[in-house]
This record gives C-alpha cells, structure tokens and sequence, in this order.
C-alpha cells in the first residue's frame, strides 16, 4: 500500500513540479513571486473546460484553452507589472499586485462561470496496468508521462535554444542583457507565457484527475506548489521538479500514515524546515545577487 | 538583513493570510442534513428584501379590524447558502397564500415576514432580538445551519416564541428548550436508514466510512461507527474509517486504505461534494464498489459532477419530488408553477412546518405562547414530507424512502 500511495503522490507531485516552473521562470528573471500564478492555473483549467464544452473536439479545446492562458500570463506582465517596472516601483508593490490580479482573476472566474465545481471529462482512456502488484491508472500514467515530458521540453528551452540563452542572461543581469541588445522586455512576455502554458497543462492534468474544475481550485495549487519551488530552491528549473514531488509524495505520505487531515499542511510544514534549515532550497546554491 | 531573508519573510506572511482566508472561509457554511433537489439552485425566485409583509392574497374573508397572524421566516436570504433560506420563504409563503385563499386563520390574514441571517450565528442573534422586539410575532421557521440556529435559540426560548428549524440537525439543538422544535430528522435515524441500505437491501457487510472533518461530519460517523458496533451480532463490521477534509478534491489516500482494509460497501458522510468525487476516484481502483450516502447528496449536481461513477448511490430521503404521491405532485406542481424551480427536501420541511403551526393556531389562537407550544407538540401533521409528530424533545421522526441514481437519474430503489 505504501508503494501504491507513493505513486499516487508522485503523480500529484508532479502537476505541483509544474505549477512551481511557472514561480521559478518568473522568479529567475524579475525576483518577483507572481501570487498570480495560482489562479492562472485555475484559469487554464476553467478555459479549457469551457472550451471542451463548447464540442469543437478535445484535442484543439486543450490546445487553444493552452494557449489562451499563455496569453493571460502575458497580459498580467504588460497590464499590471511592466507598468510599475518603468516607474521602478518597489518590489513589494509588484508582490502586492500580483495579488490583487489573483483575485480579480478568480472573482473573473466566479462571475462568468460560477463558483461551483464542475464536471471535467477524463483526458485518458479508463482502466489500469497492474505492475509488481501496483495499479496505475492510465490517468495516472498519462499525467505522470505528459508532465515529464513538459518539463524536459522546458529545460531544453531554457538551456539550448537562443531564446533560453537571452533568459539565462536576463536572469543574470537584466541591464547588461539590455545592453547586449537583447529585448528583454519580450524575454519576460515570453516567460510569462511559458509560465501560463505550463500552468494551463498542470491544471488540465489535475481537473482529469480529480475529475472537477472550480473558480477558486488554484490558491491552495498555488500556494502548494510555490512551496515546492522554494524548497527546490526557487529559480531552479531542476529544483521545481524535485521540490513538487517531494511535497506531492509527503502529502500522500502524510495522508496515509497521519491521516488526510494533516495533508494539506504538510507543504507548509516542509517549507518552514526547509527555510530554517537551507534557505536557499535543494538547488538554490548561489545566493541572490542584488538586481 | 540580506535580501533574500526579506523576500522570504514577505513570502511567509502572504502564505499565512492566504491560509488564514482559506480557513475561514467555510467554517460559517455548516453542514445542513438536507441539500438541494434535482431542480438545483431556487435562487431564480429571489425576493427582493423590500417586500417584507408578503400579503399574498387579497382575501375577502378577513375583516378589516382583524390583526394579521405573523410569522417569521428567517434564514440565509443572501449570500452562499441563499438557495435554502429563500427556498423556506417560498414554501412558507405558499403555505400562507393558501391558507389565505380559504379566509386565513379563524379569519385573520396570515403575512410572511423575512429576516436575513446570513447564515451566520452573529446576525442570527441580532435577528432574534429584532423578532422578539416585534412582539406581535409568536412563531418562527427557521434557521438554517445548526450552529446558527442553536446560537438564535435561547432568545426563542426565553421569549416564548416557537422555532421551528426545517433543516437544523445538530443532536444538541432540540434540547435547547420545549419551544424549539425541528422538523428535519435527527441524524441518528438517518444514519440507520443509510446503512440499512448498506446491509439489508445490497447485503454487504464489511463497511468502510469516509467522512468530513465538519461538526456534523464527526457526530455523524459517531453515529454511524456505534450503529455498526451494534449489528456485530449479524456480521457486519467496520473495516476502516477515513476522515477527510472537505473540498480537498483527491481523496485518492482515503480510498486506497478503505480498498486495502477490504471494504466492500463505503458510507460517504458529506455532501454531493464528497460523494461524486470519491465515487469516481474510488470506481477506478474498484469498479465493484458500493457507496451509500445521506440525504444531503440529494441534488442535481451530484448527477452532474459524478456522471457515470455515481449509478448505484444509494441514500434515504423524507422527500422524493418525483415521488407518484399526489399530496406531493400537487405540492411540486404549485411550487414549481409560482417559482419555476422544484422544491427541495428542507423547503418541503419548511412547507410543512408552516402547516402545522397555522393548523395550530387554528385551534387555539395565538394570544396563550403555552397552550400554542401545546397544540404543535400534541399533533400530528400529515405533510408532504410524511406524517409529522414531535416528540417530548422536539424532533421529529419521518419515514424514509430510499433513493438510488439509476442511468443519470434519482429512481426509488429497487425501481426497474
């Protein structure tokens, strides 16, 4: 059973590894943890939802819905943080911003759609394999392998295309990028939509799992996950990935052995020993040098 | 102080008002015993709150001189739970429209009178207080959750005003005082009815309990663990119970320890919200499992979250709309022509408990609190939710019909 429940946490773990890229790409570049990145996902899964409802076919609603929340990411940098960038606002102030856009986001969600949770069709084929006496589902399977694949796709982008170079310096030091002749200002459009796509995967995946969407589905995703990537040591791409399944395993862990009540804290159990003990996180070796 | 030590500090703080908002939120929203029907959200018929006295019909009958006979309906008129407090308004104010129709009580006009709650214990009491000041009020329907009406109860009580809660089940409530009475049943003979379902209709006997980490959620799978520790005699046992928090979405850990400790049958104590995603997740793992439920997963979204998992739930109700009953055809019929949604298990109950206080002062006025308190408790009320009679307590015992989904529909058990 332990083994079967370890699974099952890895799988969860690994739609929170995803939401966490979408802190770590953000934070690497602009040292600014988007709150708002909870509800996106909510978004991305509401979207795409909708757009499944709308029986234009499942594969282009998922594609479109994707892309859709790309978009928001986006559109959350150029409304909302580039214009307080140009008056080199506080940090704090963008933090804060990013919270209001959450809930504008949610309460957007709520209005449109409704507050209540909503059936979401199952993205894999019904069934199991049975694997040293472990089942997996195909849903579980289907999650597990789409979100490793993502994530590799992402690290390839960040490490071996020139777009990722122009990040990589960015995330340096933004002024000499500029100076370089790099766009920056579009490297971090284009990083907030990698966030977006990524958090609109993650929340397909989870709605399939769980089998429901809802207005208000991303603040405890999103607070869960942002600890994951603080405790893989936010920036780190790597790190996302471990912290999400270290958190997804203890929550299912937890579960197990404590009981489901202590599921939901156990993220923010981990994320405190982790700041005491390392505050850097797993991967986040090099201090954080001033911007 | 280095920077990253203030970011994280920042961090800490928002992540704790976070939690801090997330926790909040649901307390208020106490378990009811009783959701909403098929027909779904009643909130189409909103009253606007300016149209307090509704006078609903002109009735010929009564004379000019003759002071109306008030009642109070009091419940969550706004907000989360608004379906239910507006759903009691309706019901009671059918209820007084025709009475009013046949010439009132002993010729007194009957004006439905709505407070709002908010479903929240604060405004309960400032309700109260309001109700009592009136002086001319001698009975009221409501409140809604039980927290709430058992914070509004005591003021009832001193006051001698009779409280009637369609929808309260907390054990505790009813002993609050002798003019406080509920008419919904106590959860105790619910929680039998669920698992005579379990055990003598489906002939299970290993049962597992998966459970809410709410008031009602704990009392409740008490019940129900003792009720099973009571039936050893015949085999049946409880093999694991799980308790989970509500809105947690995956209750995949919980389903596989029930799994493993070999339950054959699963009594969900929850909502709709609970049942539809456990049926789901739990028939991945085990496609032959049986689940029984309470009659608060009664509502259409239970069919509409859960689609194909959810064939086979099984629950008990007081009030099956669909029911070929005409007592009760005649009583969906009119409510859905005047407010265009079907009427649920608590607004029948709140229907119900408007006849049996007009019934009342009917027969002996409402000038002696006492001799009212009286009358209520001695009779007995053949309703549409069954025939109703409190006991010393205040609560009520219905019989249960017993529901199962069937093809995306709720059908009487056994129901071809």
């Amino acid at each position: 059973m332990i083994i079967q429940q370890i699974f099952n946490g890895l799988t969860l773990g690994m739609t929170y590894a995803l939401i966490a890229v979408g802190y770590s790409l953000v934070f690497g570049i602009l040292r600014l943890v988007n709150f708002s990145h909870g509800s996106v996902y909510a978004f991305g899964a509401n979207i795409v939802l909708y757009l499944i409802s709308l029986k234009f076919g499942l594969g282009p609603a998922i594609l479109i819905g994707i892309l859709l929340t790309g978009v928001l990411g986006v559109l959350v940098d150029k409304t909302a943080l580039e214009p307080l960038r140009k008056q080199k606002a506080e940090p704090v102030a963008s933090l804060i911003t990013t919270i209001g856009i959450s809930n504008i986001i949610v309460n957007l969600l709520t209005a449109l759609l409704g507050s209540q949770k909503r059936a979401f069709p199952s993205l894999f084929p019904a069934g199991d394999i049975l694997v040293l006496g472990i089942k997996f589902t195909y849903t579980q399977v289907g999650m597990f392998v789409v979100s490793l694949l993502l994530m590799l796709i992402l690290l390839l982008i960040v490490n071996k295309t020139t777009i990722g170079l122009t990040m990589r310096a960015s995330e340096q030091n933004i002024k000499a990028a500029q100076l370089m002749g790099i766009n920056v200002n579009f490297v971090i459009s284009f990083t907030f939509f990698l966030s977006g796509l990524s958090a609109a995967i993650a929340g397909a995946l989870v709605s399939s799992y769980y089998g429901m969407t809802y207005a208000s589905m991303g603040y405890m995703a999103g607070l869960k996950a942002f600890a994951a990537a603080v405790l893989g040591g936010i920036g780190s791409l790597p790190g996302s990935l471990l912290g999400g399944l270290i958190v997804g395993v203890t929550e299912s862990l937890a579960a197990t052995i404590l009981g489901s009540e202590f599921r939901d804290s156990m993220a923010f159990i981990i994320l405190i020993i982790v700041l005491i003990i390392m505050p850097n996180g797993l991967f986040g070796a090099k201090s954080i040098k001033k911007v | 102080m280095n920077k990253l030590t203030k970011i994280v500090t920042i961090v800490l703080a928002v992540v704790m008002i976070f939690s801090a908002v997330a926790c909040a939120a649901p307390a208020a929203t106490e378990a009811p015993a009783q959701a909403t029907s098929p027909a779904g959200s009643q909130a189409t018929q909103q009253p606007a709150a300016t149209e307090v006295p509704a006078q609903a019909t002109t009735a010929p009958a009564a004379p000019a001189d003759q002071k109306p006979v008030k009642i109070a309906v009091a419940g969550p008129m706004t907000g989360d739970n608004s379906e239910y407090g507006i759903g009691f308004f309706n019901a009671v104010t059918l209820m007084a429209e025709q009475w009013n129709a046949k010439g009132g009580i002993n010729g007194r006009k009957i004006e439905v009178v709505q407070f709002d709650d908010k479903n929240s214990p604060e405004e309960a009491v400032s309700v109260a207080n309001k109700i009592v000041s009136e002086k001319d009020i001698p009975f009221i329907i409501g409140h809604f959750a039980s927290g709430v009406s058992m914070a509004a109860a005591p003021i009832y009580q001193a006051n001698k005003i009779i409280e009637i809660s369609p929808s309260a089940s907390h054990p505790d409530y009813s002993s609050i005082g002798d003019y406080i009475f509920r008419n919904n049943t106590v959860i105790k003979y619910e929680t039998q009815a669920s698992l005579d379902i379990a055990v003598n209709d489906m002939g299970k006997k290993n049962i597992g309990i998966i459970s809410i980490k709410t008031d009602w959620g704990v009392s409740t799978s008490k019940i129900a663990t003792e009720l099973i520790a009571g039936m050893a005699d015949k085999g049946v046992k409880l093999v694991a119970h799980e308790e989970v928090i509500e809105g947690s979405d995956d209750y995949r850990p919980a389903i596989t320890k029930l799994n493993d400790a070999g339950a054959d049958v699963v009594l969900c104590v929850g909502m709709y919200g609970l049942v539809a995603p456990v049926a789901k997740q739990y028939k991945e793992i085990n496609p032959n499992i049986s689940i029984i439920a309470f009659s608060n997963a009664y509502s259409q979204q239970l069919l509409e979250l859960g689609g194909d998992a959810v064939n086979g739930v099984a629950f008990p109700v007081v009030f099956f709309s669909v029911s070929s009953d005409p007592n009760i055809q005649a009583f969906v019929k009119s409510y859905t022509d005047k407010f265009g949604s079907a009427p649920s298990a608590l607004t029948a109950q709140a229907y119900d408990s408007a006849g049996i206080l007009f019934t009342a002062a009917q027969k002996v006025g409402t000038d002696d609190p006492a001799k009212l308190r009286d009358e209520v408790n001695s009779m007995t009320y053949p309703g549409v939710t069954g025939s109703t009679h409190f006991d010393q307590n205040g609560d009520v015992q219905k019989p249960f019909t017993k529901v199962e989904v069937k093809d995306g529909k709720f059908v009487l058990m056994g129901s071809k």
